[in-house]
């Protein structure tokens, strides 16, 4: 009692000085100050820490580099504000850093149901609210005027997937024509699966078997062996570990041969997939936001000098903070002032192509009337064989960012092919 | 066609695995009348022994019983005698202990979280030589490491159901069973009997794990996944009955399969509860009625 008590007390002196200082300490007028709300405690504090180290370091990169030139050189000075994860705590923490720190711009806040509500109050504010990685569809379909979102939102994860299927077929003129939803039986699940029906029906593609299964079955055979009735030409799942590894692994049981399968990252994401599946997961198609072999240039360096600060790699989230921050220094040289119309006018026509901050897998940066940037898109790995023998994901798609050497293996080859050669457990 | 008996004989094989998970539940219910709920725990413990005995000295899940059927005797053994024994001596007079559910309720929570603090929130599997390894058929497949699972499964279930028929010892279990208090009277030591058919019934439970290991993956919570399957198996076979189990298994295993052929895989679970259901209002003494068989 006592201890917690003591380690309370200095919780509140610390944070009381923090604050403190960041309100007294003198701001040089040639400053753009720019507010971060980020969840820095509360369950996902880990992804808070990251983004925020993640910012200072791009920060730093871009006022050693000599600032905002048409500013004189103006610094980039950066206020955090601690979401707790909280909407409410967000929206308190946007109206002050707004009314009392007078920022030119806020960033943030990571989780959707926090960056819904905050870019509420920025708007009323008429301050631009730079949004790198919140997935909610609905935060730039609101017909805000100064919300910006770099990243893919939430429904694009299917369109990407049914895109990546059209252009692998097209790429290699053999185009599946019957494709399985197979997805597990909560929200994620069930949602992406409602992405999937009307864009696969637009794209022309049978769907021969829509199942959803519930994730934690003790056996899924039965789904296995409804598939391999079904006869697909393209397995689309939407899978956490368990499942994944289970389903992966009586694929190759049951010898379920397909021309290829996407996943929706998730279980097939978990560093445990590949080792639980050794090698069933060969040739698998997995979605995600980012991966660190994406082929753009400095994303090596940039990802290296990270893992040296901070003794990780860069996170898919991260990587669009970058981005935003580099999007961000380029909307101020456009606008020549901190003031937050011109910044705001400066951002909504950002054209951003070529930069230390382009780590990301979009062709460029821009953002359209509803501040969303249309470019964003998702990254597809395949689970392949390196030459050392080792597994590893390997980014593919879109082309143009794919590891450098390595073409899609596709269709896959069967699998009594791999078992005899030994590409299969 | 070849699809269906595959899914059949895959119903079978998985059934029985079922049925052996609840074969030591059954048991400790039909002779303490005490539901352990901590039983998918257990599982799940053995499961993490077998994980570790092959990734730390390679030594074969089956020929691992060796060591693990031991080990896992004496943890069931002493975790009766430590444990729920001074618990059940309160209730001495009730016939079916409240406090003793309570008590492997907690013991449930306990080792869940225990095991989720000491090996971690991964998924993981094991590579023995025969994982993924399947037998032809013509165009049937069939699954060895169930196959192997389902053998040791009938195998054992036989082996114990003549231990309890032929043996002294086991007469004493079915007599304790039967009439816990005619039982001592004809000079049986309740308290050992207890400990004894509480570290069988564990020891079955880590036969479960053995077989279990080659062709699944193990997590702290594990345990839940077939502890809810075990449950509706013992009242589906009936409390207490061996063979019971087995075919109560083998039931659930072939709707299992079967009926996500037909329909949405997600509506199994619903109607394995109705035929639960269905069981309990027509024959609450299980479908197999042995309940006289002990």
């Amino acid at each position: 009692m006592k201890r917690t008590m003591i380690s309370f007390v200095l919780i509140i002196a610390v944070g009381l000085s923090l604050g403190v200082l960041g309100i007294s300490k003198p701001v040089l007028a040639a400053d753009v100050v720019i507010g971060n709300i980020l969840p820095l405690s509360g369950p996902v504090a880990p992804i808070g820490k990251v983004g925020r180290e993640i910012r200072e370091m791009a920060v730093e990169e871009i006022n050693a580099a000599g600032g905002i030139k048409s500013m004189g050189g103006a610094k980039l000075k950066m206020i955090y504000a601690d979401s707790r994860g909280d909407p409410k705590v967000a929206m308190t923490e946007a109206e002050r850093l707004i009314t009392k720190d007078k920022v030119a711009c806020i960033t943030g806040a990571y989780q959707s149901a926090v960056t819904y509500p905050s870019t509420e109050v920025a708007e009323r504010y008429k301050v631009p609210y730079l949004v790198p990685v919140s997935v909610r569809d609905a935060i730039t379909e609101r017909g805000f005027k100064y919300t910006f979102r770099v990243a893919a939102k939430a429904s694009w994860y299917a369109r990407d997937q049914i895109n990546f299927i059209k252009a692998l077929g097209e790429r290699t003129g053999l185009l599946p024509k019957k494709l399985a939803f197979v997805y597990e039986n909560t929200d994620w699940g069930t949602s992406t699966a409602e992405g999937w029906r009307p864009l696969a029906k637009e794209a022309g593609f049978d769907v021969v078997l829509d199942e959803p299964y519930p994730a934690n079955a003790p056996d899924l055979t039965p789904v296995v062996l409804k598939i391999k009735r079904a006869k697909p030409d393209f397995i689309l799942f939407v899978s956490y570990i368990a499942d994944a590894t289970l389903l992966m692994n009586t694929i190759a049981e049951h010898e379920v041969d397909v021309m290829g399968m996407i996943s929706s990252g998730g279980g097939h994401s978990d560093p445990k997939f590949i080792p639980n599946t050794g090698k069933n997961s060969l040739y698998h198609f997995d979605a995600c936001e980012w991966e660190a072999d994406l082929n753009r240039p400095g994303l090596k360096e940039t990802n290296a000098k990270f893992k040296e600060r901070y003794g990780y790699n860069i996170s898919p989230e991260a990587a669009n903070v970058y981005a935003s921050m580099y999007v961000l220094k380029d909307a101020l040289e456009r606008a020549g002032s901190a003031d937050s119309e011109k910044l705001r006018d400066a951002l909504a026509k950002t054209d951003y192509a070529k930069g230390p901050g382009m780590i990301v897998p979009y062709e460029k940066i821009s953002f359209d009337k509803s501040g969303q940037n249309p470019q964003a898109q998702l990254v597809v790995v395949q689970i392949r064989q390196m030459p050392d023998g080792s597994i590893e994901r390997c980014t593919i798609y879109p082309w143009a960012v794919g590891r450098a050497g390595y073409e899609p293996i596709y269709p896959i080859p069967s699998w009594k092919w791999r078992k005899a050669v030994g590409r299969a457990e | 066609m070849d699809i269906m008996v595959t899914t059949i004989i895959n119903g079978i094989l998985m059934g029985g695995v079922y049925g052996l998970t609840a074969m030591g539940l059954t048991l400790i219910f039909g002779v303490m009348k005490v539901i352990n709920f901590a039983h998918g725990s257990f599982l799940m413990a053995a499961m993490f022994l077998t994980y570790y005995l092959f990734q730390l000295t390679g030594i074969d899940p089956y020929l691992g019983l060796v060591i693990t059927l031991p080990l896992l005797f004496a943890f069931g053994y002493y975790t009766q005698k430590v444990l729920i024994r001074p618990v059940f001596k309160i209730e001495r007079d009730v016939r079916e202990p409240i406090s003793v559910l309570m008590l492997t309720a907690g013991l449930w929570i306990f080792m869940d979280a225990f095991a989720l603090a000491l090996f971690g929130a991964f998924y993981k599997t094991i590579r023995t030589p025969y994982k993924g390894a399947v037998l032809h058929l013509g165009d049937v497949i069939i699954s060895l490491p169930r196959l192997y699972a389902f053998l040791t499964t009938v195998i054992l279930a036989i082996l114990f159901y003549v231990f309890l028929k032929k043996t002294r010892l086991g007469r004493a279990i079915r007599a304790t069973g039967q009439d816990r208090d005619a039982a001592r009277l004809m000079g049986i030591n309740i308290d050992r009997i207890y400990n004894v058919a509480f570290g069988i019934g564990i020891a079955i439970v880590g036969v479960a794990g053995a077989v279990l290991m080659p062709f699944y993956y193990v997590h702290p919570v594990v345990g839940v996944v077939f502890d809810i399957r075990a449950f509706i198996i013992v009242v589906l076979g009936g409390l207490g009955s061996i063979p019971g189990a087995l075919l109560g298994g083998v039931i659930i295993g072939l709707v299992e399969s079967l009926v996500a052929q037909f329909i949405t895989a997600t509506w199994t679970e619903g109607i394995i509860y109705a035929i639960f259901i269905s069981v309990l209002f027509l024959r609450p003494e299980g479908l197999f009625g042995f309940k006289a068989e002990w």
